[in-house]
């Protein structure tokens, strides 16, 4: 099954749902037409994935000497993925269905994300790095049309500036590191990238056996120069940071629920910042050699995860708590990129990205459902709200178990795979192995706290809540596939898609430890009090704020911007533009001049006139002896 | 044959127009343009497809020879000059310019396209630099009479700058053409690239490569000798603008092609980094103009001079996938800037001026299709993948970070990163303009609203969408199509 068949469907479906936009009925049926037909491929292509990473063959373009084939590449790992993408995208569409029923820009937002879902598969099946790249790029044009949808809101508007600008300032380095490593390789294609920067250890071992120094080994076997190859991946690792919000880059995120609640969950669940994880995975085998590159990652994701969780658990509105917990689980992912010893491979983090989709992409809908009722997102609005509609109970309920990381539900089984990868890593100890650990254990702990919170938040009895509203049949299935894939997904690790260890039963009593130290610290004031308000009253509001990040980033970067900005605009205008007023000013004056000396009398105007005559016919000469001395 | 026929029919039907049909009424002088030009790009159409060309002696005396022919380089620009000679014409209708007789400025316009299109199938240096110059004076028309009229001495200054400036780059360019010529005894450019220019001497080519560039770059424009083209942009009649940047730019850039880097590649290579630099400096100059400059016509300039940046330090990198990323940027940018010009000359129209400052009703919610096509032509603008823009800017990158092997690495390596932090600018002003004109809150019931596009206007902006998305989507068209002439370049000594 070609994957080009896979990424092609929603673009397509983009395309023509773009055309017929002005009529819903049409838009909605090329929407999720397309998207269930997307998923069916992608489900085919995982079953019949090769164990064997198998690369189907692009365009190509003639582009001088580097050499540039666009190729895509299907393995299992990747196959699933796409699938889950292609899951979470479908569930996306029939959801928004019901949820913009009443928008009269549906057709443009469904066009949208399927454009959306189409650049993603395209990151995840791509083989080249500047498929990579197109994908990426195109993934946060999308977010900044789907954040921005209510674009009659200021709010909105300003979370969709903000979102593509931030993400689009850490992709100066991200295209920057890809163009390096594929100068390295002469080619962008991604195979030749990772043996070109690979290090050649076989050789170099031989080498050293054979007698030469280590500096002579590395000569001999044509080692690529480790220090290129570390700011090379540094630059990845900032790109990857930034589309993914991870601190510095984190606050773009929370503001980007400004975008209608279906957008929301595409863009947390599958696609955009979960991307990072599918690159970095690509880019493996090489960032495993690189220790700075590793610890860079290591530290930004161990401050962003424990952060984020924190900022989660006091926030006084539960889609930005939710949009915190996205921050922070990318974190975890990436975590197991940093943390993982190179024979480990990247799966630990890919299956963690898996079963995210599901969970997360689970809560949102929930949660939009929920607010549909209550009329908000604030926690003053949704207390309660999900405790009446047992659809909506139980999908809450099974989201949060699988967030907090309970064992054997699909959160709980990736993220222990995740920290026994990590322990592995920190057990070699070549690497920030024993920060992430340490990191990922008391975050742990903070998720389950919050989950806990939203939870009991969320199905409070309350006088007098909201009126239940019920969604279609359709949405009811869909949330009803999610939940039940949210508490059997763990299962896909015996398929063997993934390759990873098995985990003893030791982490399992590990985790179940550290995540009832979570639920046991947030139940401290009781089942009818929000454990927010009992233990970090006064946070609130800070974490509300996101620390006032913001602040930050206009006064670091928008502003002296600006001023720079302004200053070249004065200087194009009054000292670049001056020399060419000023030939103006110059010949007027040479013109007058040369009109008072031909109207003077003959003596001077003659003088003058017959010496310029000679300054000009100098130069004719001299420049007429050069050509024909060369001539000759 | 062909070629004769694809110079002579819009050059005698335009200078008849300017002449002899100055009088024409409006209902004939239209339709006529526009069929000379669809003609034109028949020929354009048939004369790349039959590799046409035609050699004959000219000026014997001097060495000048009669020579016009198409190869993998000129092919798309020939090309893009007939197809927006059409878009231009038709244009007419949409809008057409007080300030003179109608039949004057349609016949400006098609003297302009001949011109073009001599420049880009001329083989001969000198006869390149004639037709160059053929096309200031219909140019200058163009802006001085038929220029926006309200500043009057705005628009007579415009214009005079324009014709004065880019004179004196063609008087340097001049000096380079005849300093080349005399001393590699030929004019012919395909000798002057097959090894009659790399044979002179390492100061003369320099010399000549020198003259050459400065001469080119101020018809690019290169920073820091791009103070004209905003004010020409301002005053331009929308088909003079469209004309100036997806032609007249082009040029410019088709030239530093042709002459320095094909003929003198040594002389070129000595330059190359004090050209990357003035390239990469132009990208960020550009952008950081654009974040605060209020008149939109002028923003789309600027973003011009960023845009030429890219191209030039694509060239100054000296590879073949320079080359390629330069020829691909070029043609991008003129669709581009055609598709803005168009829109934003519609704009002009409706709203009497471009004055970011001024408040008006959000374009998505009053005229959506021309919302639409102003976010397609931002958004290619910023280089987003899929659209026209992205090819040529990150081939650019990829080349000043692997330059040839001549080229001083480090300086490239920092233009590379100032090229690509210019890329993050270019989102930052178009999405600047996109949150002022394009997305807005919902308008009051009695506010005016802005008319969307239909009819002429709306099949133009349709066909140029249509052409960004193609070549951002299949690039391989265009980069296949120069691949072979771009070997021979950078395959030669």
């Amino acid at each position: 099954m070609t994957p080009w068949l896979v990424v092609g469907l929603p673009v397509v479906a983009s395309v023509v749902g773009l055309a017929v936009r002005r009529d819903d009925r049409i838009a909605r049926v090329v929407a999720v037409g397309a998207g269930a037909a997307a998923l069916f491929v992608a489900l085919l292509g995982w079953l019949v994935a090769d164990d064997r990473a198998m690369l189907v063959a692009g365009p190509g373009l003639r582009a001088g000497e580097l050499d540039v084939p666009l190729d895509l590449v299907v393995d299992p790992p990747r196959a699933a993925v796409a699938a889950v993408v292609a899951l979470v995208a479908l569930a996306v569409q029939v959801y928004s269905t019901w949820y913009l029923a009443a928008d009269d820009r549906y057709g443009t937002f469904a066009a949208t994300v399927s454009l959306f879902t189409g650049a993603m598969l395209l990151v995840v099946h791509s083989a080249d790095l500047l498929l990579t790249v197109v994908g990426w790029e195109v993934m946060g044009w999308c977010s900044y049309l789907l954040v921005g949808h209510w674009s009659r809101r200021a709010s909105a508007r300003r979370a969709a500036l903000k979102a593509f600008l931030v993400t689009r300032v850490a992709d100066v380095a991200f295209v920057l590191g890809l163009v390096g490593l594929a100068a390295g390789a002469g080619s962008t294609s991604l195979g030749l990238v990772l043996d070109a920067w690979a290090r050649p250890t076989e050789c170099i071992d031989a080498e050293t056996a054979a007698g030469s120094s280590l500096g002579g080994a590395l000569t001999l076997c044509d080692a690529p120069d480790a220090r290129v190859r570390a700011v090379l991946l540094v630059l990845v690792v900032v790109g990857v940071l930034g589309k993914s919000a991870q601190v510095p880059f984190q606050d773009w995120l929370p503001d980007a629920m400004e975008g209608p609640t279906p957008a929301s969950a595409l863009i947390h669940a599958a696609t955009m910042v979960a991307a990072g994880t599918v690159v970095l995975a690509g880019l493996f085998p090489v960032l495993a050699e690189s220790p700075t590159a590793r610890w860079v990652l290591g530290v930004s994701v161990s401050v962003t995860m424990l952060l984020a969780a924190v900022l989660a658990f006091a926030q006084s509105d539960l889609k930005r708590m939710l949009a915190w917990s996205t921050v922070s689980q990318v974190a975890v992912m990436l975590a197991a990129l940093a943390g993982s010893p190179l024979d480990a491979g990247p799966d630990g983090g890919l299956l963690h990205l898996w079963s995210h989709a599901l969970f997360k992409a689970l809560l949102f809908l929930a949660l939009g459902w929920a607010a549909l009722a209550a009329g908000g997102t604030a926690v003053a609005a949704l207390r309660g709200s999900a405790a009446d509609a047992p659809l909506l109970r139980l999908a809450v309920a099974a989201g949060f178990l699988s967030l907090a990381g309970v064992p054997l539900v699909v959160g709980g089984v990736s993220k222990e795979h995740v920290l026994a990868t990590v322990w592995d890593g920190a057990v070699a100890a070549d690497g920030p192995g024993v920060l992430v650990l340490v990191a990922l254990v008391v975050t742990s702990s903070v998720t389950a706290a919050y989950s806990t919170r939203g939870y009991l938040l969320l199905t409070a009895h309350t006088r007098g809540g909201p009126e239940p509203v019920t969604p279609p049949a359709a949405v009811r299935a869909v949330l009803g596939t999610l939940l039940v894939l949210t508490v059997l997904g763990g299962l896909v690790v015996l398929t063997g898609t993934f390759a990873v260890h098995s985990v003893s039963l030791l982490w399992l009593l590990l985790t179940a430890v550290v995540v009832a130290v979570g639920v046991a610290v947030a139940l401290r004031g009781g089942f009818d009090r929000d454990p927010a308000e009992v233990l970090a009253r006064r946070f609130v509001p800070v974490a509300d704020r996101g620390l006032g990040v913001d602040l930050l980033y206009r006064r670091l970067v928008a502003r002296p911007v600006l001023r720079l900005a302004r200053l070249v605009a004065f200087v194009d205008t009054e000292v670049i533009d001056a020399y060419v007023r000023g030939t103006v000013v110059g010949t007027r004056a040479a013109g007058w001049a040369g009109q008072r000396l031909h109207r003077a009398e003959r003596p001077g105007a003659g003088v003058g006139l017959v010496l310029g005559a000679v300054v000009v016919l100098a130069a004719l000469a001299l420049l007429a002896a050069t050509g024909v001395l060369r001539w000759s | 044959m062909v070629v004769s026929l694809l110079l002579g029919l819009p050059a005698a039907v335009g200078l008849w127009l300017v002449s002899g049909g100055r009088a024409m009424p409006v209902r004939a002088a239209r339709p006529l343009a526009a069929v000379t030009a669809a003609a034109t790009l028949v020929l354009a159409i048939l004369t790349v497809t039959g590799a046409d060309e035609v050699d004959r002696a000219w000026l014997p005396e001097l060495g000048v020879r009669w020579s016009f022919g198409v190869d993998g380089i000129s092919v798309p620009l020939v090309l893009l000059t007939a197809a927006v000679g059409v878009v231009v014409t038709l244009h007419a209708w949409v809008e057409l310019p007080a300030g003179g007789s109608p039949a004057t400025f349609l016949g400006s316009l098609l003297v302009v396209e001949a011109g073009a299109l001599a420049t880009f199938t001329a083989r001969d240096a000198v006869l390149f630099l004639v037709a160059f110059e053929l096309v200031l004076v219909p140019m200058w028309v163009l802006v001085g009479r038929y220029g926006a009229p309200h500043p009057a001495r705005a628009r007579t200054e415009a214009a005079l700058r324009f014709v004065l400036y880019t004179a004196v780059g063609s008087t340097v360019l001049l000096l380079g053409i005849l300093l080349l010529v005399a001393s590699a005894g030929t004019a012919d450019l395909r000798e002057l690239a097959g090894g009659a220019g790399a044979a002179l001497d390492g100061g003369t080519q320099l010399a000549v490569a020198l003259l050459l560039v400065v001469g080119l770059a101020v018809k690019v424009p290169v920073f820091p000798f791009h103070t004209w083209l905003p004010p020409a942009h301002t005053t331009a009649p929308t088909a003079g603008s469209v004309l100036l940047a997806a032609v007249l730019l082009k040029m410019g850039t088709y030239g530093l092609v042709r002459l320095p880097v094909a003929t003198v590649p040594e002389g070129t290579a000595t330059l190359a980094p004090a050209l990357a630099v003035a390239g990469a400096v132009g990208i960020v100059w550009g952008g950081l103009v654009c974040l605060v400059e209020r008149d939109l016509k002028r923003l789309v300039a600027y973003s011009s001079v960023a845009h030429m940046g890219f191209v030039v330090l694509a060239l100054a990198s000296g590879s073949e996938t320079g080359l390629q990323a330069a020829l691909f940027a070029n043609v991008a940018h003129g669709v581009v800037s055609a598709l803005l010009f168009v829109l934003v000359g519609g704009l002009k129209q409706r709203w009497g001026d471009v004055d970011l400052a001024v408040p008006r009703p959000a374009l998505r919610e009053t005229s959506p299709r021309l919302g639409f096509v102003l976010v397609l032509g931002l958004a290619a603008s910023l280089g987003l993948p899929g659209l026209a823009g992205f090819w040529g800017e990150v081939l650019a990158i990829y080349s000043a970070w692997a330059p040839a092997a001549d080229r001083p690495r480090v300086v490239l390596l920092a233009c590379a990163v100032v090229a690509a932090l210019g890329a993050a600018l270019a989102a930052a002003y178009c999405l600047r303009v996109a949150g002022i004109v394009w997305a807005g809150d919902r308008p009051d019931r009695d506010a005016p609203r802005t008319p969307d596009t239909h009819g002429v206007e709306q099949v133009l902006l349709g066909v140029l969408s249509l052409g960004v998305v193609v070549l951002g989507v299949a690039p391989m068209l265009l980069l296949s199509t120069t691949a072979d002439a771009v070997a021979r370049i950078g395959g030669g000594p």
